[in-house]
């Protein structure tokens, strides 16, 4: 029996090792259970990002630029979907294992904050680096700064915009410039009249999300944590006045209100509402109605009346590439992002006409492929207009716990729609962000 | 009469439950030949756009290589995993002492541990082991599992113990007895246990990702996760690569129904 035991272990053992043997004959060939990053003699880097038709895509353009000079250089680009990136790093990083880590990963702005906050090793510091940050639209560059030191270089931009079908407006007797300059209470008297003659809305929103309101909030210079970092929602009056607005926007029919995103997109490009106000990526899908081109155009979002530091620029999205700490390769990383995304108007001039990305890197604004005119937009150099409205940006706090005041919000702001005490509401939002927060 | 009308409220009730169950699958299919804008705008009739999702499809993600890498941790997980786990079974019931059960009772208890709560402590062990983005590290987490064993040894119950005796009188040996005897025997549970098992690699979404960190290992769903995850979202490739998704596990459960149904009444007899 004893002699049974051992065979039968052996075989275990070796159905084992057949089994580990036959994956490192697959794939790419390369040593499966190497850590991530570059070592120091290779030029090879591996970045993480999503999106494959937008930033992995800027990512390749960029290595193609860079290779002009350095032929040696090449870029290993994983595509990790976001969602699954915050599980992923949230695993590796309370593991302590950083050998897995990429040298260079790409991060929303409205988390860094989180992960610079949380994990204060993740990122490099980038200050003295040599990229200069003073070249990125201040707001944006915002995002990844923490006690005065910069651990990211900013890419993409989420300017708010606001975008309308310009045949219905007409329709209704409006023009673009009725909706450019003015502040919602404009806004919502225009849009009723829109909804009475033509019966569409002027724009919709996710009911489940408060990014229009924190839009809002943005674009009125507030914020939304007070200066230890603990939730403003009581007594702050740009958030009372935001979502006073958003409650008559949603009672006059003046927004629509989805609930969900394919239902949201839905809304303006198979036409239920004449427009969309949110960041600037948006763009690319109101482009996949192909057949609305050179009926919309581009302004900026209306002011929130009656706040004195009231604007009518936000922003929205976007994302900023972070250099990891187990980048072992640090000089060629920096050199990398320095010479591409900090550096190049080449670079953003080939991504924005084929992917729509937009710079804030603030000298690519002034190059001749962001005023040409654009068909789709009426023919107007919208790009350039867009680049305009990011210099003009409020700087914005996400804070570390900008998700959960995000969810918060967007409860307090459906329950006062339904007829809630404003002032009970916020105390109640404030009180879950503190709960959220372990306060 | 009053059987006829009951059949009446029979059927009108299950035709409106299979349109609700079939419906998302006709759905996918039809999406799958729309164009982005006309699925979210709500189109139900079939288009002419398949042929162009799929290339789309396959321009933007190398899905074969994906659906391979999907298919080999489901087919070895599935294999690995029965053998293990009805070898288990069996011993625990054939055998079985005061220990044993007590050993059972302990494993039983694992199953209501989260996998979330042994995410990290696991990608220690197999970050030490040299195990990340290896198709063993895929595998052994996931090849015993405290609900096969279960049921396995709930199905052993139902195997007379006068023939083994008499197995053993007649000269076999324990492993002559456990593959001769009872896997034979044991064919629908070994069908069930393979369906769920082989859905469960298939669908295994959370491990997978956290271990897989370099792009060339990943499997469908975590292709699918990608393919969502952009600032615009091409339904009709997103539907042709769900319904490519589907295809096996479909084929795997309409294989074995039968015996999938037979498998999961013995366990719980």
């Amino acid at each position: 029996m004893k002699k049974k035991i051992i065979a039968f272990l052996l075989t275990i053992t070796m159905v084992i090792s057949l089994v580990a043997c036959g994956q490192s004959s697959d794939g790419s060939g390369e040593k499966s259970t190497s850590g991530n990053s570059s070592d120091g003699g290779d030029k090879t880097l591996t970045v993480w990002a999503w999106d494959k038709a937008f930033n992995i895509y800027a990512m390749q353009e960029a290595e193609k630029i860079y290779q002009k000079e350095n032929p040696d250089f090449k870029l290993n680009i994983v595509e990790v979907a976001w969602d699954d990136m915050q599980t992923q790093l949230g695993t590796i990083l309370s593991s302590g294992d950083y050998s897995q880590l990429p040298d260079i990963l790409l991060m929303q702005d409205f988390a860094y904050q989180k992960y610079i906050m949380t994990y204060g090793d993740l990122f490099q510091d980038l200050t003295n680096s040599g990229i200069d940050f003073s070249q990125f639209s201040e707001g944006k560059v915002a995002n990844s700064v923490a006690d005065g030191k910069n651990y990211g270089v900013p890419f993409d931009n989420g300017t708010e915009i606001a975008a309308y079908r310009t045949d219905i407006l007409e329709q209704a007797g409006y023009t673009i410039e009725d909706l450019t300059d003015i502040t919602w209470d404009r806004f919502i008297e225009i849009g009723k009249d829109v909804l009475d003659k033509t019966g569409y809305s002027l724009f919709s929103s996710q009911a489940a999300s408060a990014d229009i309101l924190m839009q809002m909030i943005q674009s009125a210079g507030g914020s939304i944590w007070k200066e230890d970092g603990t939730p403003y929602f009581v007594d702050n009056e740009i958030l009372k006045e935001s979502i006073k607005v958003y409650k008559e926007l949603v009672d006059t029919g003046v927004m629509a209100r989805t609930n969900s995103w394919d239902e949201y997109i839905a809304t303006f490009t198979s036409g239920k509402t004449l427009g969309a106000i949110n960041g600037c990526w948006i763009m690319a899908s109101i482009e996949t109605a192909k057949d609305q081109s050179g009926l919309w155009n581009v302004t900026n979002m209306p002011a929130l009346p009656g706040i004195s530091t009231a604007t009518n620029y936000a922003s929205q999205g976007g994302a900023t590439w972070g250099i990891t700490s187990n980048c072992k390769n640090t000089e060629l990383a920096i050199d990398f992002l320095n010479k591409t995304f900090a550096g190049s108007k080449e670079l953003y001039d080939t991504i924005l006409p084929s992917s729509g990305a937009i710079a804030t890197w603030t000298p690519a604004g002034e190059s001749e492929v962001y005023a040409e005119p654009q068909e789709f937009y009426g023919g107007e150099p919208v790009f350039q207009l867009i680049t305009e409205f990011a210099t003009k940006t409020p700087v914005f706090n996400t804070g570390i716990y900008y998700t959960e005041a995000n969810d918060a919000i967007a409860v307090a702001a459906t329950n006062v729609c339904a007829g809630a005490d404003i002032d009970s509401e916020l105390k109640t939002a404030e009180e879950t962000v503190s709960f959220n927060m372990g306060n | 009469m009053i059987k006829k009308r009951e059949s009446f409220f029979t059927y009108t009730f299950l035709i409106l439950v299979s349109v609700l169950s079939i419906f998302p699958l006709v759905w996918m299919i039809i999406a799958t030949t729309n164009e982005s804008v006309d699925i979210v705008g709500g189109k139900m009739t079939l288009g002419t756009k398949f042929l162009e999702n799929y290339a789309n499809l396959t321009a933007e993600q190398d899905v074969w290589r994906f659906f391979g890498n999907s298919f080999k941790y489901a087919i070895l997980t599935t294999v690995l995993s029965l053998l293990v786990c009805s070898l288990a079974g069996y011993a625990f019931e054939i055998f079985h002492d005061k220990w044993k059960d007590l050993l059972f009772k302990i494993i039983l208890m694992t199953m209501m541990l989260p996998f979330v709560s042994l995410m990290v402590p696991l990608f220690q062990m197999f970050s030490k082991a040299n195990l990340l983005n290896s198709t063993l590290g895929f595998l052994l987490p996931s090849i015993s599992t405290p609900f096969l064993i279960m049921m396995f040894r709930q199905c052993a119950k139902s195997f007379p113990l006068e023939i083994i005796e008499a197995a053993r009188i007649d000269g076999l040996n324990e492993w002559q007895i456990f593959i001769k005897m009872f896997m034979p025997t044991m064919k629908s549970t070994y069908a069930a246990a393979t369906t769920i098992t082989f859905m469960n690699a298939w669908n295994n979404y959370l491990w997978p990702k956290v271990i897989m960190t370099k792009g060339n290992s990943q499997t469908m769903p975590m292709m699918l996760s990608s393919l969502t995850s952009g600032y615009v979202t091409d339904y009709g490739m997103l539907m042709l690569a769900v319904l490519i998704t589907t295809i096996p596990t479909a084929i795997v459960f309409f294989v074995l129904q039968k015996s999938f149904a037979e498998g999961i009444t013995g366990a719980v007899k």
